[in-house]
């Protein structure tokens, strides 16, 4: 066992950190912003050489989302290129991964359906085959970055079993209502009214349909958390630097055990996130129940330090951390976004259980 | 980055539980499963079982009987231990006093007393806390006056583990009174059969015989049982609890407790189903073995990344042992859990020191358990000093701004 980055792995993360930061620090273009990106080689990071990638594996993705945590990026790296691209290169689907990976174009994953929660597998939409192609209808709920994508994928339910179709937003027939995130990123309900996709919209056969959105999820969930422990990092940093400095009865916030203490137990919910990441994503080579137990633990740890260190920050901040302009709330409005993407702590749990559990 | 075991680390793990399995006897393995007090006849077995290995004291230096395994290697070593319910060798020995021997001793306290104490042919308690000196242990107060060839050491010892069962007792006594309270503390030797010394047990409500009180009466103990120099009892005891941290978070020992909690609760009828069917019941597992399952990962991150031991703890172990703590106490509260209404008749019959497992059967054993594993957050620096310790060293909490 080693843990420490290589490297090659030390030069990337500081790259990314260097670039997150410049765009933290001043607000730019979103197309710029993804061009960055691009340059940087992020968007084709995570991909097989022969589909055009470099083969970063899941530890590198695990150090640009942690970068990505730490400065609240804003750019849909996890829906256009940990889901939506990963389910294209693992259905083979090369024609349509190659503007992905060259940031000409942004695609987003559709999960959930009203009164399903986080259950993907079984959709209400549906597909039915024509002569010219498909005729899909069905409604999406909470599609993050779905404003800002060019292509949707949206599972649907076929004759032959779960199927996957690539939609371009700009179908007729497609309606997107638009409502931002509680951390203020860009989201969207979308609804299909019967539209019509050309035959080759359908990306992988429906027998493997749920096995690849399976991975493609786990892989990206674990990435979920590593942007969670960098959310979480910065915010301790950030309450730290608040209690050395806000001076009250006469001595620093920080010289009072009450509030030593709980600070502690925020690093120790982060170390134990961290770990559990780690678990997960060594598992991620393994057979699918496995690895889908261990993503699930992890999230449903992360979860719960995640709403633990942003809820204690905000206490250890007093009025401070409710005001919107200061960076402790934000920090905490986009953990409670990770909290509820890809799985709430009870789903998740459920999920472990469901598995036979972690003990092993 | 390499975050699986490797191939070596893998044979290692199962090299070692096969040895275990195989050569430490069902009895003693029984026992340390029901968590019933062993006879130390057994535990002087167990240890020399291991030591015959090179399982009882693989971070020590190599010429007094260490092997050159990894830290990773040592961890998973301990974790087969406790997994498989071979008891663990005895901490005051290979943990605490022989590294600071083998570090500070002089060659003939080397020569005289550490492969013993590896095979526990002698058998150290830990004579640290007073009275008046818990988690403010230089506030201790036991002196040691030199008088020509020894020290006459008088005062109070107490919360002492296996006293009673002790050949020998390290103890920090006070040389010095004035300075700082630091200051003026040395690191002595003596033997437990010295005229002056007078153990007294302490009844816990865990219900059998493990803590004591030692007074120490004008004991003379040689001046050559002085470990280093006079004075700097305290840099040694420093440089003892930054010693081996490979098992700080006992992470064998819960993961062999919730394995239990699963196979009780699995023969356990609830109200209308097994207890491992009870969705809170279940739930409340669930959450264990994933934060067990961190804190696994947490142990082999501070493991991995262990520098000079000279250099003192990695202020992360501090986490181990808050975790390593409350894991080891959810799941004592799992198993009672599991009981239902037999825990009320898993008190502990008054039959003394001398009957087997000091009368605990696998019922009150368990219940015993329960109550003795509040210790782990208190003993070895109360997790409330383990917390002072993260916020200042790793926050930098409390400085002057």
């Amino acid at each position: 066992m080693n843990f420490d980055p290589s490297e090659e792995q030390r030069l990337l993360a500081d790259a990314v950190g260097k670039l997150l930061e410049a765009h933290a620090a001043v607000p730019r273009d979103p197309g710029k912003v993804w061009r960055d990106y691009a340059d940087l080689g992020l968007l084709a990071l995570p991909f097989p050489s022969q589909l055009g990638g470099l083969g970063g594996g899941p530890e590198t993705i695990m150090l640009v989302m942690e970068a990505y945590g730490r400065s609240l990026a804003d750019a849909p790296y996890l829906q256009s290129i940990l889901l939506a691209g990963r389910v294209l290169a693992l259905a083979g689907a090369a024609e349509s991964l190659a503007p992905l990976l060259s940031g000409e174009r942004r695609a987003a994953l559709c999960l959930y359906e009203p009164g399903a929660r986080y259950r993907w597998d079984t959709p209400t939409s549906s597909a039915t085959r024509t002569q010219q192609g498909w005729t899909v209808r069905g409604h999406k709920l909470a599609v993050l970055d779905a404003p800002g994508v060019d292509m949707l994928l949206w599972p649907a339910a076929t004759a032959d079993g779960l199927g996957l179709f690539l939609v371009p937003v700009r179908t007729p027939g497609l309606t997107l209502d638009a409502r931002p995130t509680p951390d203020g990123r860009p989201a969207a309900d979308v609804q299909l009214a019967d539209i019509t996709l050309p035959a080759d919209a359908a990306i992988c056969p429906p027998g493997q349909s749920r096995a690849i959105l399976a991975e493609a999820i786990d892989g990206a969930t674990a990435a979920l958390c590593s942007e969670a422990i960098g959310a979480m990092e910065a915010l301790l940093a950030i309450t730290i630097d608040y209690l050395g400095v806000r001076h009250q009865f006469g001595a620093a916030l920080g010289s009072f055990q009450a509030l030593q203490h709980r600070a502690a137990d925020m690093l120790v919910a982060i170390e134990q996130a961290r770990s559990i990441t780690i678990f997960a994503i060594s598992r991620l080579d393994a057979p699918a129940g496995q690895r889908h137990v261990a993503v699930a633990a992890a999230k449903a740890l992360v979860n719960r330090s995640a709403r633990f260190v942003g809820s204690e920050a905000i206490q250890l901040h007093g009025g401070m951390g409710l005001a919107a302009e200061y960076p402790a709330g934000r920090y905490f409005q986009r953990l409670t976004v990770i909290e509820t993407l890809l799985g709430d702590t009870e789903h998740l749990l459920s999920e472990v259980e469901r598995g036979g559990g972690l003990a092993i | 980055m390499d975050l699986t075991f490797t191939e070596d680390e893998h044979h290692f793990r199962a090299e070692a539980r096969a040895y275990l399995l195989d050569k430490v006897p069902a009895r003693i393995r029984e026992a340390v499963y029901e968590e019933k007090p062993l006879p130390r006849a057994w535990m002087v077995e167990a240890q020399q079982i291991l030591n015959a290995a090179g399982y009882a004291v693989p971070h020590w230096p190599v010429a007094w009987g260490g092997r050159d395994w990894s830290a990773v290697k040592r961890a998973i070593l301990a974790e087969e231990i406790d997994r498989c319910a071979v008891p663990k060798p005895l901490a005051f020995n290979v943990a605490l006093v022989g590294p600071v021997i083998a570090a500070f001793g002089s060659e003939a306290q080397r020569r005289r007393f550490l492969a013993p104490i590896a095979n526990l042919d002698l058998w150290f308690c830990q004579g640290f806390s007073e009275p008046e000196a818990g988690s403010d242990l230089a506030a201790l107060k036991t002196s040691a006056v030199r008088d020509g060839d020894v020290y006459r050491v008088s005062g109070q010892k107490i919360w002492t583990t296996y006293a009673h069962e002790a050949d020998w007792i390290f103890c920090l006594v006070r040389t010095d009174a004035g300075g700082r309270k630091q200051q003026g503390i040395s690191f002595l030797l003596i033997d437990m059969a010295s005229p002056g010394i007078t153990v007294r047990p302490i009844a816990t409500i865990d219900g059998y015989h493990h803590v004591n009180e030692v007074y120490f009466d004008g004991v003379a103990v040689p001046a050559e049982n002085l470990v280093g120099e006079e004075g700097r009892g305290w840099d040694y005891a420093k440089y003892l609890l930054g010693q081996e941290r490979t098992s700080m978070g006992n992470v064998g020992f819960s993961r062999r407790r919730l394995d239990r909690v699963r196979a009780l609760a699995a023969e356990t009828a609830g109200e209308h189903r097994q207890l491992i069917d009870d969705p809170a019941f279940r739930r409340r597992l669930t959450l264990a073995e994933i934060e067990l399952k961190a804190l696994e990962i947490l142990q082999m991150r501070v493991v991995a990344s262990a520098g000079d031991p000279a250099v003192g703890a990695d202020p992360k172990t501090s986490i181990l042992k808050i975790k390593g703590g409350e894991m080891l106490q959810l799941a004592a509260a799992l198993l009672l859990d599991t009981l239902g209404p037999e825990a009320l008749t898993a008190g502990v019959a008054a039959t003394g020191d001398n009957a087997d497992f000091q009368g605990l059967d696998a019922r009150s054993a368990l219940l015993s358990a329960y109550f003795s594993s509040r210790k782990y957050s208190i003993f070895g620096g109360s997790s409330e000093i383990q917390r002072t310790i993260l916020a200042k060293t790793v926050l930098g909490l409390g400085r002057q701004a």
